[in-house]
């Protein structure tokens, strides 16, 4: 049986004027895994969730989505191909509830525009009913559903990030990246997230984490990759990355120290 | 809890408002006050296109008065000069002015925060110039007058009785086409702009073509209240349209609450009668007065008095059930 890929980078790259935030990256993303990219701060892992869900253009280099070139697609068209992401700094929007937050995830798998919108056609009362619908089956997958009238600011950090992933997982993809979610958890809400984690992946879903809580990674990533200054210096199994020498000198040894 | 309180709000408030502006103010009742009513209209049509661009959207406009003259002036000088039927005037306008934000709107909307506050400045003000400038179309700073009134058969909308009616007929269809807008798909997307821009795009949402489009159903709104305006007075001159009308749109659509669809009437009601009735003292200082109106309601109350209002009310109500249901 071969393995379906369902990312690929090609000698990736992005520079800010001098800085080279991600520098020749070559990676290949197994469908359905959950795979971690860890690294020191300022390594490029957040440029990189960029760059894939089209936030930046790429300096050089190629981006694959199940085979097909990504480098041209708009951003706003990526979460309709299958490619979602949480942000480092949440993002909710604030000026809406808990629901609505979610609701608003259904855009890509929805089509009704400003003419139905304002007439309140067939078509928008139905789609309407199947947003909500399918808003409150995430919601609960998230274990917000008693939460769904509040205002999203109005959670504690905890389960903002976990609306933030309900609202991605809203937009059916086959690709989520997780932008450090455990940060700013208690013990307890990692555990939770990790179980979310799998459960997103039993849906068929790969996962991509970015992550600096080296327990959490070891724990649940299949597949962990190591950016430093840019460079991708490792790839392996857990197991092989915490006896990487490259590894421990340029992240794990210092934070030891 | 919250959301069905909001909901029997504009059920009340739609009820409401039909049952004041459509029933009761004969023309007995209303007297002068007619002319005011009927402004009061025109510019919560304008008002409303400004909640949705500016409250809902995110995106400033400092130059919605643009739109307004444009609808103003191409009905004007069509129905007039050209002898279209004024219905016909009244959607070419409605129909250009849309045409023009849509074009413009592209590369404005590169333009964000300050910026583009600045552009739609300097938008309004060219406008402006125009309508001045272009003399031998629009009659200059002494305007046009004459221009035909809207009829239907034989029935000419002459008065302001009859206009009234047919003002506040169209401001109510703006008001519902809008707030439904608002609680649909496409609402959520606009609001999801304003809440942030990143996390829009990573959802799917096209952030640039709705700004766009919002701009242009607004800049619709303004150029149809534009021609209500002209056929109503049958006159037209700069005026109405220059920066301190900008300004005031502006007010109209804070005092109201930026994020509310209904506070529009609010706003526009509260604006006009204040630089109909009060603010005339202040002649050439006006413009301080909006000025000073927009920060303190900025500063104190910025979701609007409208919305303050509301909310005072819901809590008096609160307490009002709390003490009833005492034993
Ligand atoms: N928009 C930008 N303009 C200029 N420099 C940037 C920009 N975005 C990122 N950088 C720089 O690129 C480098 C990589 O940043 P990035 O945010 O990708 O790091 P990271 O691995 O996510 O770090 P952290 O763990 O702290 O989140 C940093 O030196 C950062 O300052
Ligand atoms: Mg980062």
């Amino acid at each position: 049986m071969t393995k379906s890929i369902i990312l690929e980078t090609r000698g990736l790259s992005k520079t800010f004027g001098g800085l080279v935030a991600v520098n020749k990256v070559d990676l290949t993303l197994e469908a359905g895994k959950i795979t971690a990219i860890i690294g020191p701060n300022g390594a490029g892992k957040t440029t990189l969730f960029n760059l894939i869900t089209g936030v930046y253009p790429v300096s050089s280099g190629e981006i694959f989505f199940q085979g097909a070139l990504l480098n041209n697609v708009p951003a706003y068209k990526r979460a309709s191909l299958g490619i979602v992401r949480t942000y480092q700094h949440i993002h909710l929007f604030g000026n809406m509830t808990v629901l609505e937050n979610v609701m608003s995830g259904r855009h890509p798998r929805s089509s009704y525009g400003f003419f139905e919108a304002a007439f309140r056609l067939p078509k928008a009362r139905r789609e309407e009913e199947a947003i909500s619908l399918n808003a409150i089956k995430y919601l609960n997958l998230v274990g917000l559903g008693t939460y769904a009238e509040h205002d999203a600011m109005s959670l504690p950090l905890g389960q903002q990030k976990l609306l933030a992933i309900a609202r991605a997982l809203a937009t059916e993809p086959r690709l989520i990246l997780l932008d450090e979610p455990g940060a700013g958890l208690n013990t307890l809400e990692k555990r939770q997230l990790s179980d979310l984690m799998r459960s997103i992946r039993e849906m068929g879903i790969s996962v991509v984490l970015v992550e600096h809580d080296m327990p959490l990674v070891m724990g649940i990533a299949e597949w962990v990759i190591v950016l430093d200054s840019g460079h991708k210096i490792a790839e392996g199994t857990p197991v092989q990355i915490q006896k990487n020498e490259r590894v421990i000198a340029a992240y794990l040894g210092e934070e030891v120290e | 809890m919250l959301a069905s309180l909001k909901r029997n709000w504009s059920y009340l408030a739609i009820t409401g408002v039909i049952a004041f502006f459509m029933l009761i103010p004969f023309d007995w009742f209303l007297g002068q006050y007619t002319t005011l009513m009927i402004f009061i209209g025109i510019y919560t049509i304008v008002t409303v296109g400004l909640c949705l661009l500016m409250g809902y959207t995110g995106q400033v406009s400092l130059g919605q008065a643009a739109f307004f003259g444009m609808g103003a002036y191409i009905s004007a000088i069509l129905s007039k000069t050209y002898g279209v039927n004024p219905w016909l005037a009244m959607l070419i306008a409605a129909i250009m002015t849309g045409a023009f934000a849509y074009i413009i709107g592209y590369p404005i909307f590169r333009l964000k925060g300050n910026y583009l506050a600045m552009a739609t400045l300097g938008l309004g003000l060219i406008m402006w110039i125009l309508f001045t400038e272009l003399s031998q179309f629009t009659g200059g700073p002494d305007g046009m007058s004459g221009i035909p009134s809207l009829s239907i058969g034989g029935f000419v909308f002459d008065s302001s009785f009859r206009c009234y009616f047919l003002v506040w007929l169209f401001c109510l269809v703006v008001l519902l086409i809008s707030q439904n807008i608002v609680r649909s798909r496409t609402g959520r997307a606009l609001r999801a702009i304003h809440g942030s821009e990143a996390a829009s795009e990573s959802i799917g949402i096209n952030v640039n073509q709705f700004k766009v489009k919002i701009l242009t159903l607004s800049a619709v709104y303004a150029s149809l209240a534009g021609s209500l305006f002209v056929h109503y007075l049958r006159f037209v001159s700069p005026q109405p349209f220059d920066f301190l009308a900008s300004v005031k749109l502006v007010v109209m659509a804070v005092i109201g609450g930026l994020a509310s669809v209904w506070g529009a009437i609010f706003g526009a009601g509260a604006t006009r009668v204040l630089s109909d009735e009060l603010l005339l003292r202040f002649g050439q200082w006006d413009i301080v007065v909006y000025g000073l109106i927009l920060v303190l309601v900025m500063i104190f109350m910025p979701e609007g008095l409208f919305v303050k209002l509301k909310e005072l009310y819901e809590r008096f109500r609160f307490r009002y059930r709390r003490r009833e249901a005492q034993p």
